[in-house]
């Protein structure tokens, strides 16, 4: 992607956020040093730096505020980064060159602290030729990766509105969305069971034509929950992380991939194949730096001719007295229940056994402990079948859309 | 919160068994392996037990023992919330 605004063929769409209603290219510039880590309050603050970067060619990592804890903002400082937020600069404390075009991203450190994988606009746009004409939703939290990809999606193509969301606006965004008119949407499952537990019938009332999931994995109860809501829209899958960019996207409304797609190797595609139950990615939209061959950390489990991504390896097992129970898929057995809204799993210390299954549940019906009990009990090993079950009123939902509270 | 009587732990060992489709005999001699009580469920009890009484039961604490009946079952989750 080539920087100035006359390079940038999304100058011209339209991005609504809190504080502005306009045209990329009618944001107030933001003036940033040559390599900077941009702390932002709101979608308006992240807009601004992102075009700044796409327009001079800098250096930038934009996050919420929020993320940048004083020690991280230290070890940027110390990475050669100024670290910005408002009117305040903390120049870097090393001294280094800028690289033009880079962006940096943090990872969601949920396995210890965030680290920064390096980019660039071109290495972040992961969607290539002419796009149908649309206004975007865009939930995700400012500087994450799925953020990028909706914002370098407009920045890129003609034709692709924008209208960002704040952490606080996740339980009224239906409204605003119709009053914009939205035709795209793109959240984690959480964020959409989320928004059809809270007001479905708002919701359903979009004209959608495009609905995304990403950033969890992806069970066939929302994506059939989501499809028959919007039986005219195309319902999709995306496998994406900071690490290894975008690299599986799915359209036919199934959880999981075709099987035949492992060890396929394609021109731009990025190559899958697993190893030990754990999925292995060769992405071309990798970070820089990145294995060329990444091991994801996710497992994967191939069920009738489709390759189910179920959770992440380090959390998913739960040893119950010597049986493996997996965490993910008792929350995808209690998810297909139907009066069940949401799910979350997780072992517990146990005398005797080690330790044993509970579930948090959330309801969008009527059901009883025991009648879910006897809902799993169908369908998993007894070892599998949570044995405390607390109901919650709300789905819990952190910042990054997600709920792995 | 105060510790649960024999009484209290033995009408949740009775809501354990219910729940898995086994009811709880009136002695309390009567022998776990034969109404069907296994390790899972007694687990389950001491879960119950830590959440009701808001406490985490120490397993270290009390001797090891032979747990065959319901009376043992209750005098070790006595013992337990006493440790």
């Amino acid at each position: 992607m080539s920087a100035g605004a006359g390079g940038l063929a999304g100058a011209a769409n339209r991005i609504i956020t809190r504080g502005f209603d306009g045209r990329w290219d009618q944001l107030e510039a933001m003036q940033l040093p040559a390599a900077s880590a941009v702390a932002v309050g709101d979608n308006h603050d992240a807009a601004r730096a992102v075009w700044a970067a796409a327009t001079g060619d800098l250096e930038v990592l934009v996050a919420s505020r929020s993320r940048l804890t004083p020690d991280l903002a230290e070890g940027l400082r110390d990475a050669g980064l100024a670290v910005v937020d408002g009117d305040r600069v903390d120049a870097p404390t090393t001294a280094r060159d800028a690289t033009p075009g880079r962006v940096w991203l943090l990872t969601s450190g949920s396995t210890g602290r965030p680290k920064q994988v390096a980019h660039t606009l071109a290495s972040l746009t992961t969607v290539a030729g002419d796009q149908p004409r649309r206004t975007w939703l865009c939930p995700y939290a400012h500087g994450a990766y799925a953020w990028w990809q909706v914002v370098t999606l407009s920045i890129a193509h003609p034709g692709q509105d924008v209208l960002f969301i704040e952490p606080d606006e996740l339980d009224t965004w239906p409204a605003r969305a119709l009053e914009v008119g939205v035709t795209a949407a793109s959240g984690t499952p959480t964020f959409w069971r989320q928004a059809l537990y809270r007001d479905p019938d708002s919701v359903a009332a979009l004209p959608l034509e495009q609905v995304t999931l990403g950033g969890e994995p992806v069970d066939q109860a929302i994506l059939t929950r989501l499809t028959e809501m919007f039986p005219a829209a195309r319902v999709s899958w995306i496998y994406a992380s900071s690490e290894a960019g975008a690299t599986i996207a799915v359209h036919d409304g199934r959880a999981g991939f075709p099987q035949e797609w492992l060890g396929r190797e394609m021109e731009g595609r990025a190559t899958l194949t697993v190893d030990d139950g754990e999925l292995l990615i060769a992405s071309p939209k990798r970070g820089e730096g990145i294995d060329r061959v990444l091991r994801t950390g996710d497992r994967v489990e191939v069920v009738d001719g489709r390759v189910l991504i179920t959770g992440r390896i380090a959390s998913d097992e739960i040893n119950v007295g010597g049986a493996k129970a997996s965490a993910s898929a008792v929350r995808d057995v209690l998810q297909a229940h139907p009066a069940v809204a949401w799910a979350s799993v997780r072992g517990r210390k146990a005398p005797i056994v080690g330790s044993m299954v509970t579930a948090d549940v959330v309801l969008s019906g009527e059901a009883t402990t025991a009648e879910l009990t006897a809902w799993c009990s169908e369908r998993l090993p007894d070892y599998s079948v949570p044995r405390r079950v607390r109901f919650l009123d709300q789905i819990p939902i952190k910042e990054t859309l997600k709920s792995d509270v | 919160m105060s510790a649960l009587s024999r009484d209290a732990i033995r009408t949740m060992m009775a809501e354990v068994l219910q729940a898995q489709g086994k009811s709880m005999p009136e002695s309390d001699s009567a022998n776990l392996e034969e109404i069907g009580f296994r390790s899972l469920d007694f687990s389950e009890l001491a879960l119950r037990v830590e959440d009701e009484i808001g406490d985490e039961l120490n397993f270290d604490a009390p001797e090891l023992r032979q747990i065959a009946t319901i009376s043992d079952v209750l005098d070790f989750l006595e013992q337990l919330q006493a440790a």
